[in-house]
């Protein structure tokens, strides 16, 4: 008898001891660092967009805060480093999902950043929502996103919500009379594509074709030619940077001239789009943004930044947009004085914060308003924001000067 | 209305000489060497990524990279199959477990090489103009690239095709592929040639990748839908027929072209349907045996 007794006493000793000593490692937890996690694409079909647009800008940021010693967080009485520990979703939505909840539930990290693309952000939002993660949006955002009213998730990018009326508006002042629209047949394209039209009928511009096209597509030379033959003034197309690129390439071999052409996602990317095609042939395109370093002091200190960093110019649509976001992320960390995402959460819906791009602040369903642009149209190697209004930083080139032949 | 059909028909060759290229190239792996070669996209990556370093770097004309790849790609395709797959050939109980451990191979040289192009070229995509002006006949235009891309296609696969006619080698590959344990009786060097049908392989999706690369934009992850239309390339046409799977290619090509003309989203479920029709109607494929 006595022998059964002994052993479970001690075993019980034991485990109390050890409950003992683990709540008071939770009492008082020794923080060193902040761990925000992200599951983003480094491989598969978006790895290009992600390593033109927007995912550079997260480890500039993570770079930037530990120079200055990491965010001081006022219940730990210190500054803490961050580290950024990111995982490859392979452009896979249902692998994003997977590993965010893996960074949420296996990792513990403090904090997450989103993915990449329109459809992942739609998906991880929810996540992180139905968790009580804090979630700013980066590159990505759509209508359907904001009818779901998620809590903790907060939306930094412009999207069709404000760029097709900005588009309108532009077309209308210049004197566009009817249009054609591409889009991609998934959440980016579709909704672009439905969101252009009706703000184009409202200022008179007669919309003479819609079509979508799949992803994947490998010539899109028998929509340019159908636009061309209903001889419309404006070509539009909602695309991702493989059609962008097919769809401005062929168009120059094969000589089709729009007075204005637009594309959602590519021309912004200064590296991508106009290095490759050079300065003088995008002359002219218009496409999603919209900033440069002409938009804000701090505008022109990030491009000086990035530039000393990797070598290239950030992209003119995002780039300045979550550079500022994140700002206002630390500023909120900092006032809330806790890692808590509640009590931060609350901090960032009601605070405005002075950030890159001016005064940075989110509506009441937590989308940010204080865009440096919408439209943006390359002019002589700038990527000039065309929009009506005090924003703009240059007027709109229109007609587009036609493809220069080539002189070979 | 002649117009436009020659419009929509010319479109679709110009797509579909590139199709036809690379499938006559997994075919060779496939059908004669038995390796069902899920990297094959991989080759034809290799092979745009080395024209595009050449023409930025050197400003080497991207048709005289054709020179350049070729021999280096079909170099790396013969040595593979000469360390690698005749290992796994060897050391296989049967025909059947061959070409399920080599199909694995297959899969980790996908990985490998894919990274391997990660780490060297970074991520984002590439590319570069070269001869991008339309050219004007029968009241159409067309793109210089594009239609320089079909001559060297089609040429690629008539000069390949005399050779398996007219040359003793040739006639080697082909007994090979007919019966490889009956070939071998005969007296050839079955290793030699299959490793040869195997670099001749890597050496079409070579000579693709630089056609493409003329007129797509590039990035490491692109191999694997080209994979996927070479191998549906080769059964419409016949596994392990060469002019199969060159009609094959240009048939996918025109058939892209056609529904993107009348509806544009449907262009690529298009290419599956075919396959399924054709799976079902003749199920060794157009000149399968």
């Amino acid at each position: 008898m006595k022998s059964k007794v002994l052993p479970g006493i001690l075993a019980f000793a034991v485990a109390a001891l050890f409950m003992v000593s683990s709540a008071e490692a939770k009492r008082r937890p020794a923080k060193d660092k902040i761990v925000i996690g992200q599951a983003i694409a480094l491989s598969g079909p978006l790895a290009g967009g992600v390593a033109i647009a927007g995912g550079p800008i997260y480890e500039l940021w993570v770079e930037e805060v530990n120079k200055n010693g990491g965010i001081y967080v006022k219940e730990y009485g210190k500054k803490l480093p961050v580290v950024l520990k990111r995982y490859d979703d392979k452009s896979d939505i249902g692998t994003m999902t997977n590993l965010l909840e893996k960074l949420i539930l296996n990792d513990k990290v403090d904090f997450v950043f989103p993915p990449w693309g329109t459809a992942w952000l739609y998906a991880a939002a929810q996540i992180a929502n139905k968790y009580h993660y804090i979630l700013i949006g980066g590159p990505g955002g759509a209508l359907k996103l904001k009818e779901l009213k998620l809590p903790y998730f907060f939306q930094v990018l412009n999207f069709s919500e404000t760029q097709a009326p900005g588009l309108a508006g532009i077309f209308k002042e210049v004197g566009v009379k009817s249009v054609a629209v591409i889009y991609r047949g998934d959440l980016h394209g579709v909704e672009y594509g439905d969101a252009m039209v009706p703000y184009f009928k409202k200022k008179g511009i007669e919309v003479k074709m819609k079509k979508s096209y799949p992803p994947g597509i490998k010539d899109l030379s028998p929509l340019l030619k159908e636009a061309k033959s209903l001889g419309v003034d404006a070509f539009c197309a909602a695309s991702y940077p493989d059609g962008g690129m097919l769809l401005t390439g062929q168009s120059i071999e094969l000589g089709i001239n729009f007075n204005a052409f637009f594309i959602t996602v590519t021309p912004f990317s200064p590296n991508l789009y106009r290095d490759t095609f050079g300065v003088d042939v995008v002359e002219g395109v218009m496409g999603g943004g919209a900033w440069n370093a002409k938009s804000s002091p701090g505008a022109k200190e990030l491009v000086d930044k990035y530039v000393s960093r990797f070598g290239v110019e950030p992209d003119y649509w995002g780039a300045l947009y979550y550079w500022s976001s994140l700002q206002h992320f630390q500023q909120a960390i900092e006032k809330a004085g806790t890692l808590d995402q509640k009590k931060i959460r609350d901090v960032m819906a009601t605070s405005t914060f002075q950030t890159a791009l001016g005064p940075f602040w989110y509506d009441k369903n937590r989308y940010f308003v204080n865009h440096p642009g919408e439209i943006g149209q390359w002019q002589k190697g700038v990527f000039e924001v065309i929009d009506p209004g005090e924003k703009r930083t240059a007027p709109p080139l229109y007609p587009k000067p036609p493809w220069p032949k080539k002189k070979k | 209305m002649i117009v436009r059909v020659l419009d929509i028909g010319i479109a679709g060759l110009l797509l579909g000489g590139i199709y036809a290229l690379i499938a006559v190239g997994l075919t060779l792996q496939y059908g004669v060497a038995r390796v069902l070669n899920i990297a094959h996209g991989e080759f034809i990556m290799i092979g745009a990524f080395i024209t595009w370093s050449l023409y930025i770097i050197f400003g080497i004309n991207p048709l005289l990279s054709l020179a350049i790849c070729g021999p280096a790609i079909f170099t790396i395709g013969f040595l593979l199959y000469r360390t690698l797959f005749r290992r796994l050939r060897i050391s296989s109980a049967s025909p059947a477990a061959f070409e399920g451990s080599s199909m694995l191979a297959c899969f980790g040289l996908l990985f490998i090489i894919q990274n391997l192009a990660i780490l060297i070229w970074g991520a984002d995509i590439k590319g570069y103009s070269y001869l991008a002006f339309p050219i004007r006949f029968w009241g159409q235009t067309f793109a210089a690239n594009r239609l320089i891309t079909l001559g060297f296609a089609l040429a690629i696969g008539l000069i390949f095709y005399f050779f398996l006619t007219w040359s003793r080698l040739g006639k080697a590959i082909r007994a090979a592929a007919q019966d490889a344990a009956a070939a071998e009786l005969m007296g050839i060097n079955i290793d030699q040639v299959l490793a040869l049908c195997f670099g001749f392989g890597a050496l079409m999706a070579g000579l693709g990748g630089t056609l493409l690369s003329m007129s797509y934009k590039i990035q490491p992850t692109m191999g694997l839908e080209y994979t996927v239309i070479a191998l549906i390339v080769i059964v419409l046409g016949g596994l392990g027929s060469i002019p199969g799977s060159f009609i094959g290619g240009l048939l996918l090509g025109l058939v892209g072209s056609i529904v993107t003309y009348i509806q544009p989203g449907l262009s690529l479920v298009a290419y599956y349907l075919l396959f399924m029709l054709l799976l079902l109607a003749k199920p060794t494929g157009i000149l399968g045996k």
